[in-house]
């Protein structure tokens, strides 16, 4: 009975160690391989792409006023864009104490104006920035021609940012501008100081600011400042103002951003955009997009698998611009097609790089889409394209669109058929 | 048989039942599979030699008027696979469960018997490198086609003794299994061109008839002669008919001679028309012989050899085996435990398969 025991043990032992499947083999093939493999085809779809529209002019999915950067620009013959802000009002009057007694503001002693730069464009050198005060009034309709006339009288404050960084410190002595250096990212802060005279306290505005900011460099000038809607980066002042204190004149710090929609923050530009002339825009501000209905074969979207899906569009104008206005073009599929107000699917998204620079034909893989699309059928076959982010540079991109019969969009697309499944 | 022994049987069916195989072979893959042996653990032992006269082996139905009471069994076999052809050189292993049987007296010289054996095993996963001109360049894949499952067998038999020298058995096979099949290619530019992964279950379904009749020539000498005609396998896709195939015949006979108490020769020959199944597939003529000597502890040796159905090259594969084993008494007779291991040798068109099998088999009889 032992030995019986002792035999069954072994045997469980031994099947045990052999309990672990491994039946991967390299294939001997044709010979002893199975008969079918799965197959590749590449196909151009030239057909697939129809009811294709621009959107976005006179009003863009982002706007100037809207933009997470203020762009400055100063390229001669090409473009000219000026941020603009306006402070909110800090009042008439301000507590005194840790109760509810307020005295009079009666002026500014002097403020600091913060300007954040997330990103310097590296082919931009000596780098100066000019503040230009600007009427009170400016908002989202304000025009480029408008302003012809403040940017044309002497700037409250200039400073060159490249000097101002070779400084000890970063800060200029004589002036009190500094540049607050972020060693953690490539974001720079400009910090200048103005007193009463650059900023004079008026009690009629409650303290309100308007400026306009000029760049100019070696060459092209190409700037963009953060907006108060890229998180707490927008424009802010540091107010040090002068109350009446009960009969005593005393200082105060008063902090101002425009965050919250509180003033107003935005860029003029000239050239003004194009209008929407029936091909494909994308990008710019105010920011354009365009929306491609797709259908796909029924043998491609019912029973193949995607290997590789390419768009790819022919440009009708070259993208304009300097070389830091390259842009990200993004392919996005939508939740459900509405048109113009489609809402985005922000989880399939195929991304190429727009240069500014001759091009023949822009190809923007979206085999992310198309898988998508072909895992669930009733899923709206419909494409955005999109500049990435919206609203933060001025070129734009025009393709021609599915009515021209010779450029119109295409679809290239590698796909496996059905594998055959049962067959010997 | 009590409630409860029926019940404890049926569990045992089913769970062995989950994961019915037999062992694989690269050979398999060009035709519709890896035909399963049909032989219980005792049987296996001895190269398959006493398989007709076994009656947990479900190669005839005459084998079932040896049992004296209920009795079930179950068989594994653990192989360790060593696969040689012109480039490739790969170790696989595998564990399965081929066959369960269960049968017993009904009245006198009446029996019964059923369960499951592997019919065809189709598991196996073929990785191969390639390339494709796609878009104006040359792109390099991996293919990997897998397949797991196969096909039982699941058998009612009857037998029935004519007599103190002849028995009659007949049997209805009711064929049936599934495997679940991927195809994937990878792309070595895996940044461009995704990874393709296609999946379908397949399901088999199929009908079987045999018979078979035992004749005691004398006291020591027992002969057996069996046939089966299975009809066609149908492959089904989501329910639709994808394939039909015929399935072989089979015909064979088998000798069992006892010269003295503790020493038993078998010996058996099977034919089987598989070419009738495709394309690659060839009639298959196995022989087997054998020694069996003792009783409570019996020691048995065994030889066997012929052919595997399938081959690419014009001729069928061949395959020449030996197995030895043991076995003991358990339970103070209710129960045998049979161990034993084989060698396999098979070629054909240039590969090579050499296989270690760790065969176990337990017969209850509750």
């Amino acid at each position: 009975m032992r030995r019986a025991a002792r035999l069954a043990a072994i045997g469980l032992a031994l099947s045990a160690t052999a309990c672990t499947e491994h039946l991967a083999a390299p294939g001997l093939c044709p010979t002893y391989c199975p008969s079918d493999s799965l197959a590749v085809r590449d196909t151009i779809l030239r057909a697939a792409i129809s009811r294709d529209t621009a959107y976005g002019r006179p009003y863009g999915y982002v706007n100037a006023a809207s933009a997470p950067y203020l762009l400055a620009d100063t390229v001669p013959g090409v473009r000219g864009s000026h941020p603009i802000f306006r402070t909110p009002p800090i009042g008439t009057r301000t507590l005194i104490g840790s109760d509810t007694t307020t005295g009079a503001v009666i002026g500014v002693d002097s403020l600091y104006l913060f300007l954040t730069i997330p990103q310097r464009d590296t082919a931009t050198h000596d780098l100066a920035v000019a503040l230009y005060e600007l009427p009170h009034d400016i908002d989202s309709t304000t025009t480029f021609a408008a302003l012809t006339a403040p940017f044309s009288a002497p700037p409250v404050r200039a400073v060159n940012v490249d000097t101002l960084l070779a400084q000890p410190g970063h800060k200029d002595p004589a002036s009190g501008d500094s540049i607050i250096v972020d060693s953690t990212s490539t974001r720079i802060t400009l910090a200048l100081r103005l007193d009463s005279a650059d900023a004079p306290y008026s009690t009629a505005d409650s303290g309100t600011l308007a400026f306009g900011v000029r760049v100019s460099a070696a060459a092209n000038a190409h700037v963009e400042f953060a907006s108060s809607e890229l998180s707490a980066l927008g424009p802010r002042v540091n107010w040090y103002v002068k109350y009446d204190s009960l009969g005593i004149v005393a200082h105060k710090l008063i902090p101002v951003s425009l965050t919250g929609g509180r003033g107003f923050d935005g860029f003029v530009f000239d050239p003004p955009p194009p209008p929407l002339n029936g091909t494909l825009v994308v990008g710019s501000v105010p920011a354009a997009r365009s929306v491609l209905r797709v259908t796909l074969p029924r043998a491609i979207r019912d029973s193949a698998t995607i290997v590789r899906a390419t768009l790819e569009l022919i440009p009708a104008a070259l993208p304009q611009g300097l070389a830091a206005d390259s842009f990200d073009l993004v392919a996005q599929a939508v939740l459900a097609d509405f048109g113009a107000k489609s809402p985005l699917d922000a989880l399939h998204v195929d991304t190429t790089r727009i240069y500014i620079a001759p091009t023949d034909t822009v190809r923007v893989e979206v085999t992310n889409i198309l898988r998508f699309w072909v895992s669930d059928t009733l899923i709206a076959t419909t494409l955005v394209l999109r500049q990435a982010p919206e609203g933060a540079d001025l070129a734009e991109i025009r393709f021609y669109p599915s009515s021209d019969p010779v450029r119109r969009p295409l679809l290239r697309v590698t796909y496996t058929p059905h594998f055959p499944f049962g067959r010997q | 048989m009590t409630p409860a022994r029926l019940v404890t049987l049926l569990a045992c069916a089913l769970v062995a039942a989950g994961t019915a195989r037999a062992q694989d072979s690269q050979f398999g893959i060009v035709g519709l599979g890896t035909p399963g042996r049909w032989e219980s653990g005792h049987a296996r032992t001895g190269a398959g030699a006493f398989a007709a006269f076994d009656p947990a082996s479900t190669v005839t139905e005459t084998a079932l008027a040896e049992i004296g009471s209920l009795s079930a069994s179950v068989a594994e076999g653990a192989t360790f696979r060593h696969l040689e052809g012109p480039g490739l050189s790969s170790w696989l292993r595998s564990t399965r469960y081929p066959l369960f049987a269960v049968g017993g007296p009904v009245s006198s010289g009446l029996f019964v018997g059923g369960g499951y054996s592997t019919y065809l095993d189709r598991s196996f996963e073929a990785v191969t490198r390639d390339s494709v001109v796609l878009r104006d360049a040359m792109e390099h894949f991996t293919d990997a086609i897998k397949s797991d499952g196969g096909v039982s067998d699941l058998r009612l038999a009857a037998a029935a003794r004519l007599g103190s020298r002849v028995t009659l058995g007949v049997g209805l096979h009711l064929l049936a299994g599934s495997t679940r099949m991927t195809a994937t290619r990878s792309f070595d530019d895996s940044t461009v061109y995704f990874t393709v992964q296609q999946a379908g279950p397949v399901r088999y379904a199929g009908l079987g008839v045999s018979g078979s009749v035992l004749l005691a020539v004398t006291p020591t000498v027992s002969l057996a002669g069996f046939a089966r005609r299975d009809g066609h396998l149908s492959a089904y896709v989501a329910d639709t008919l994808v394939t039909r195939s015929d399935l072989p015949a089979t015909v064979g006979g088998a000798l069992r001679w006892t010269p003295v108490a503790n020493a038993r020769l078998a010996g058996s020959v099977m034919w089987r028309s598989w070419s009738r199944t495709g394309p690659n597939a060839f009639d298959t003529f196995n022989w087997t012989a054998g020694l069996e000597l003792g009783r409570a502890a019996p020691v048995r040796v065994g030889v066997r050899g012929g052919q595997l159905p399938f081959g690419a090259t014009g001729s069928a594969p061949t395959e020449w085996g030996v197995a030895a084993g043991t076995g003991r008494v358990l339970a103070n007779g209710r129960g045998f435990l049979d161990i034993g291991v084989e060698r396999l040798a098979r070629d054909g068109g240039g590969l090579r398969e050499r296989l270690w099998t760790i065969v176990l088999g337990l017969t209850l009889r509750p």
